[in-house]
């Protein structure tokens, strides 16, 4: 059980949580949530590390209050305590070189983790981030500190302001269609994309094959245990 | 751990009364990263089908009040892969090893409960109940003559102890149990998920590509413990139950209802560790309750 030391609503129905004392992971995986003792909903929600404060244990997530679960979510005080599983699912991977990372809407919550730990693991790198919103963008200040470039647009398409290029890494979330628009373009230019996928889930653990996807090969892959993070190519036929 | 939980089901003896339930626990990989898997009293396999299957297509899941609906379609790798990979994996865990098999034709289930032959496993778990695949098990358990065809053919070409699973989709659930009964199961698993469906009202169609799906989770829990009761005043055989079990008091009431084992399934995707703590709970329960075994209680309803 860990504590809620945060719980607070940033923008329409979009939340940040914080727990303290919290296991570490890395960008790109997840968290199974869950209201102790809860029957009604009775799964834990799959949410991805937005954040993670390594001196005070503090991991943070990025949310979108939207059906009965994550609106269980949102009523929880500071001081009150949750269930947490985890970390669950592959991440993304650590390249070396320029980075381009395209969020939509939720789908910003992994790539601001990953704007972190990428300006970490090479300081003099370059970072671009393009985040896109339908309405009013949130977070957008708190990826200023690790990227060189950021591109907010609301209301319009993210992508088509992005120029791929090969030998970059491009990476990707949000909603579908953005993400086959950025995969479209990838294999265009030949540019390396990842992509992580969201999928109704009970496990979490890759055990109950609820949230499997079809590859491009016609193979089965369990996206939270195989992925969340998949290559563009490998799951999308564009 | 004392003797207090040892159980014994179709002659098979299981360190205690709690088996993870078929398809909730793949052939125990991915859990035994989690959770001490040895402590179980035993773990159903994935349904297996003779050659293996991808499931089926578009949505699998959706939670409900209390519950979930899926349609995964018994994705599994096939009785093949099972014997070769995954029996030999799930015997080295620890606990009695059950293999869940599913089928198409009785043809599929005669072959598959042969090639199970060349397996090393304690139970083979005869599932004529699931509902998410077409012509699939549900259809050869939903009267008893045909439940009863299926039990014979398979426990004459079988050499493991034959546990015959249920649905609970039927008029009569007792007439089943008791036709699977005579036909030759030593015991009886119930229930399998509730035939239920759900409509996405925007898009104006139904949720799952086959529109009906199975119904787990608590919200079955009452219906289930009740036909627990019911097919145990009518059979003989061990009967092992599930629907629903989310903790001790769940399970305990599962065994007072004539159940001499359960099993526990979407309650583990809420939590890894619910069956450890059922586990421990019943260990405390048989203290508190001066039992020299669990089984004292089993049936007293």
């Amino acid at each position: 059980m860990f504590t809620i030391v945060k719980n607070e609503m940033i923008a329409e129905d979009i939340y940040t949580l914080s727990l303290k004392n919290a296991p570490a992971g890395n960008a790109g995986q997840f968290f199974m949530l869950r209201v102790p003792g809860s029957a009604d909903p009775f799964l834990g929600r799959p949410l991805s590390i937005f954040d993670y404060d390594e001196d005070r244990k503090i991991v943070s997530f990025l949310y979108q209050a939207k059906g009965p679960g994550t609106q269980l979510l949102a009523s929880l005080m500071p001081g009150q305590k949750i269930e947490l599983q985890g970390p669950y699912g592959n991440g993304f991977p650590m390249p070396d070189g320029s980075v381009t990372l395209i969020g939509g809407g939720i789908g910003i919550a992994p790539l601001h983790y990953l704007t972190k730990q990428l300006r970490r693991a090479k300081p003099t790198r370059h970072i671009s981030v393009y985040l896109g919103f339908r309405e009013e963008g949130y977070m957008v200040d708190s990826f200023k500190l690790y990227c060189d470039e950021l591109h907010v647009d609301i209301g319009g398409q993210i992508t088509a302001n992005v120029g791929f290029s090969l030998g970059d890494t491009y990476f990707t979330c949000g909603p579908e269609p953005m993400m086959m628009a950025a995969a479209k373009a990838a294999r265009k230019h030949r540019a390396k994309l990842y992509v992580s996928l969201e999928s109704h889930m009970a496990c979490g653990v890759g055990a109950c094959l609820g949230c499997t996807c079809k590859t491009t090969q016609g193979a089965n892959r369990r996206v939270c245990k195989d992925g969340p993070v998949f290559l563009a190519e490998e799951v999308y036929n564009v | 751990m004392s003797e207090k939980l040892l159980t014994t089901i179709l002659g098979v003896e299981l360190k205690n009364p709690v088996i993870a339930a078929s398809g909730t626990f793949g052939f125990g990989r991915e859990y035994s990263e989690l959770i001490d898997v040895s402590r179980l009293g035993g773990i159903s396999s994935k349904g297996l089908t003779l050659k293996g299957s991808l499931g089926n297509s578009g949505r699998r899941l959706l939670e409900t009040p209390a519950g979930m609906l899926n349609s995964i379609g018994l994705e599994n790798p096939g009785v093949d892969t099972f014997v070769r990979d995954e029996a030999p994996y799930m015997r080295e865990l620890g606990p009695v090893v059950i293999a869940n098999l599913g089928g198409h034709s009785e043809q599929d289930y005669v072959e598959g409960a042969k090639m199970l032959n060349h397996a090393d496993i304690d139970i083979l778990e005869l599932n004529i109940s699931c509902p998410n695949v077409k012509e699939g098990g549900m259809a050869f358990g939903l009267i008893p003559e045909s439940a009863a065809k299926i039990t014979k053919l398979v426990k004459e070409n079988s050499r493991h102890p034959l546990l015959v699973k249920l649905s609970p989709n039927v008029t009569s659930i007792v007439e089943v149990a008791l036709a699977c009964e005579e036909a030759g199961a030593n015991g009886i698993s119930l229930v399998n998920t509730f035939l239920g469906m759900a409509i996405d009202v925007e898009k104006k169609e139904a949720v799952f590509e086959n529109v009906y799906a199975g119904l787990s989770g608590p919200a079955i829990r009452p219906i289930a413990l009740r036909m627990v009761h019911e097919v145990k005043k009518h059979v003989k055989i061990d009967v092992v139950g599930m629907g629903g079990i989310m903790n001790t008091i769940d399970a305990l009431a599962f065994l007072m209802a004539g159940a001499s084992a359960v099993q526990v399934g979407s309650a583990t995707f809420a939590n890894p560790e619910t069956m450890l703590k059922i586990i421990d709970g019943l260990e405390e329960y048989c203290q508190l309750h001066n039992l020299n075994n669990i089984s004292e209680i089993c049936g007293i309803i």
